[in-house]
């Protein structure tokens, strides 16, 4: 047995142990690659070009049985042959010959990823399988997949895909799908998220999500995790890992395969009733994991909770209004149904905080009793000082319990030709300094309207990375923030009725 | 009780599920409510049986060959005197015994206090193992579906939780004027049931599936009336 891969369990580790444990993953000093080709070019090959372009600064192994150098890299003909230990091997050979590959690694290989499908995933596959996990056990090799990606740690310079960020940031991820994990990724990053990491785990013959569940938890650079699955063979662990950590980091499920009905051959109701829905709503009910319905839902999740700090105090006593505000009278109407539709309530203001307002003169067409419609000429007015004073009213004489800033920059940008240019980038700022001169504790979320044109959508991400550098989370549409304050509302309740 | 030994027995018997008498002892055993009841082989010896019994009654019959035995005729309820309990149990075997069904006896207990049927089960998921299940009961279980599931086990918190999330929660806390339930019965059935150290604790590796149904609850007892208790294959 490999003294550096003890088969411990891992969710049972203390927080230090585990992050030294997955340390060889997150960031790896040596790499080994296994299927890269000497004459020709493959996934492998374009890996290692992948990982010196993404700015790996360790070693890279190439392994070949004949070749002397790959890529510009001196190749080995096994993994036991390297000069020094190796912290992560990418497996992408057919699925028959990995088995033997990963038994030659005589301890010396922390972890694996195994691309190759063609194993569990298929009836003829199952025993092949059987044998890649006796194999790595073998060889001391601890392993994701067979049947997936790769992996992505931007901090250790390890990535499994093209034009992914090299920043990181707060967003550990599992993913069950490789394709997806691209996904995540790729539309994750575009829309505001930094990720601590990215695993994709495929067929999880040997880790799987509680292991790297386990992982996040600890990790100090994780502040949410997200998972992608389809079905979980240690269930049990996995419930018992995250009821064990008691909301300690928001978790975020996008579940694949919800619509599974009942045990077919159930004899009880029970049994006939018990679908793959209702465990997975049970699990989030007694975890406080958040369940998300789509990609668009659980990057909104993400989104949030990489910006705002969960805090039970937006969930105990009475709950203020949530404050729309922003250019669109049919948008803002939308918006309260979105929100209501996740029990989110948008009130009408006091008669008192509605007179304070109207009292600053607005022009017609301004409506004050929330939603606040803001026509972009009432936004452009004075600039922008009149819509500064409003929110700064709001928040004053309201106990919000969240503010959503909300522009439509189409109709804001060209209502402004020629004017105030800065208009959007002044509102974020007088959002920031409201927020830091006020309590501070309401959740702020800014959501850029945009019709998609390419001029606008340009401009648009500009304001999009100054308002993430200013704090707070962005959304594409109202319904997302809405989405995102609903996962935010539902994970602060579940750590309220911890404390009771 | 030794539950290997009413398994080996059940099985012997070619049942898939324990008889309804054995599941109620399990149930009483991990002090769930029950009727009070006696089995009775036949008729004969009612007077001494039901001595320490009070009317009204109900019987049912015990049979491996009967699924569903209020469909077939195998239930009488509201039974006042032990001469309705005599004629109830020559009235089942007439109906029953010339269609081939082998019957093992009856069961004679105590009619339960009027309340709302739930109904209470655990079924064993092969990913989170037991899951338990609380609902509104009865004939209507699986056409409002409304029920809740957790993963075993249950906290209190959970058990109160999946009260509230029924869409009869208002019904039992006696919404329009009908009967309010001990709410608190239910949450102490359901931790007695699927709680760290209940039934569920001991006896989950054994049975695939069960349905307490219906759980009668009124305002001072909640009443295990009927148990199914489906075996683990073997």
């Amino acid at each position: 047995m490999n003294t550096l891969n003890p088969r411990s369990d891992i969710t049972d580790m203390p927080d230090a142990e585990v992050c030294e444990y997955f340390a060889p993953l997150f960031t790896p000093r040596a790499i080994a690659v296994v299927g890269a080709s000497a004459s020709g070019d493959n996934r492998a090959n374009g890996f290692i070009r992948q990982q010196i372009s993404f700015g790996f600064k360790g070693s890279v192994y190439p392994i070949h049985p004949t070749a002397m150098e790959i890529e510009g890299h001196k190749a080995y003909p096994t993994l036991a042959d390297t000069p020094t230990p190796i912290d992560y091997a990418l497996i992408a050979i057919p699925a028959a010959r990995v088995p033997d590959t990963l038994r030659a690694a005589n301890n010396r290989v922390r972890f694996a990823h195994v691309l190759a499908s063609g194993f569990g995933e298929v009836e003829s596959g199952k025993a092949l399988q059987q044998d890649l996990v006796a194999a790595a056990n073998e060889g001391g090799v601890r392993f994701f997949g067979p049947n997936c990606n790769g992996g992505y740690s931007p901090r250790g310079g390890l990535t499994f895909t093209a034009g992914a960020s090299d920043e990181p940031g707060g967003v550990g991820i599992i993913s069950q799908s490789g394709g997806l994990g691209v996904d995540i990724i790729r539309r994750g990053q575009e829309r505001g998220l930094r990720f601590s990491g990215v695993m994709t785990v495929g067929n999880c013959a040997d880790l799987g999500p509680s292991d790297l569940l386990a992982f996040y938890l600890a990790d100090p650079n994780t502040k949410v995790i997200g998972l992608y699955v389809e079905s979980i063979a240690d269930g049990r662990r996995f419930f018992e890992t995250l009821r064990r950590a008691k909301g300690r980091k928001p978790v975020i499920i996008l579940k694949g395969g919800r619509t599974t009905l009942g045990h077919a051959a159930a004899v009880s109701h029970t049994g006939a009733l018990a679908g793959d829905a209702r465990v997975w709503h049970a699990l989030s009910r007694q975890t406080g994991a958040v369940l998300t319905g789509n990609l668009e839902e659980f990057i909104d999740a993400a989104m949030t909770f990489q910006m705002v700090p969960p805090n039970t105090m937006n969930v105990r006593g009475e709950q203020g209004p949530i404050a729309l505000f922003g250019n669109g009278g049919g948008v803002g109407v939308l918006a309260v149904d979105a929100f209501s539709e996740r029990h989110l309530q948008v009130r009408a203001f006091s008669k008192d905080t509605q007179a304070r307002l109207a009292a600053v003169g607005l022009p017609p067409g301004t409506s004050v009793a929330n939603p606040i419609d803001v026509p972009a000429g009432t936004l452009a007015a004075k600039d922008g000082k009149i819509v500064e004073s409003m929110m700064e009213m709001i928040f004053e004489a309201e106990t919000l319990s969240a503010f959503v800033l909300h522009l439509n920059l189409t109709v804001v940008w060209s209502h402004l030709v020629g004017t105030n240019d800065k208009l959007v980038e002044n509102l974020i700022a007088a959002a920031a300094r409201i927020r830091d001169e006020t309590s501070g504790e309401r959740t702020i979320q800014i959501v850029l309207r945009s019709d998609g044109r390419e001029d606008i959508d340009s401009r648009k991400r500009l304001c999009k990375i100054l308002a993430l550098e200013s704090g707070f989370p962005v959304y594409d549409e109202l319904a997302n923030a809405a989405a995102g304050l609903a996962a935010l509302r539902f994970h602060e309740t579940f750590l309220a009725s911890l404390a009771e | 009780m030794n539950i290997s030994t009413l398994i080996a027995a059940a099985r012997a018997d070619g049942r898939v599920a324990l008889d309804e008498f054995n599941g109620k002892q399990i149930l009483a055993e991990s002090g769930l409510a029950v009727p009070n009841g006696v089995v009775v082989a036949d008729e004969t010896a009612l007077d001494s049986a039901l001595m320490d019994l009070s009317p009204p009654y109900a019987v049912k019959v015990i049979s491996a060959d009967i699924i569903h035995k209020s469909d077939a005729g195998g239930v009488a309820i509201g039974l006042v005197s032990n001469a309705a309990v005599e004629n109830a149990i020559q009235g089942m075997r007439d109906r029953l015994h010339p269609g081939g069904a082998k019957i093992d006896g009856y069961i004679v207990e105590e009619m339960a206090a009027p309340g709302h049927e739930l109904v209470m089960g655990a079924v064993q998921d092969p990913q989170f193992g037991p899951l338990v299940m609380i609902g509104l009961g009865g004939v209507f279980v699986e056409i409002f579906e409304d029920v809740a599931f957790r993963i075993f086990p249950l906290t209190r918190h959970d058990a109160i939780d999946m009260l509230d999330e029924l869409k009869a929660a208002p019904v039992l806390a006696g919404a329009r004027g009908g009967a309010a339930v001990n709410r608190e019965l239910i949450v102490e059935a359901l931790l007695k049931f699927g709680g760290e150290g209940g039934l569920l604790a001991k006896h989950a590796g054994a049975f695939t599936e069960i349905d307490i149904n219906p759980l009668i609850v009124s305002t001072d007892a909640a009443v295990a009336v009927d148990a199914r208790f489906v075996m683990v294959p073997s």
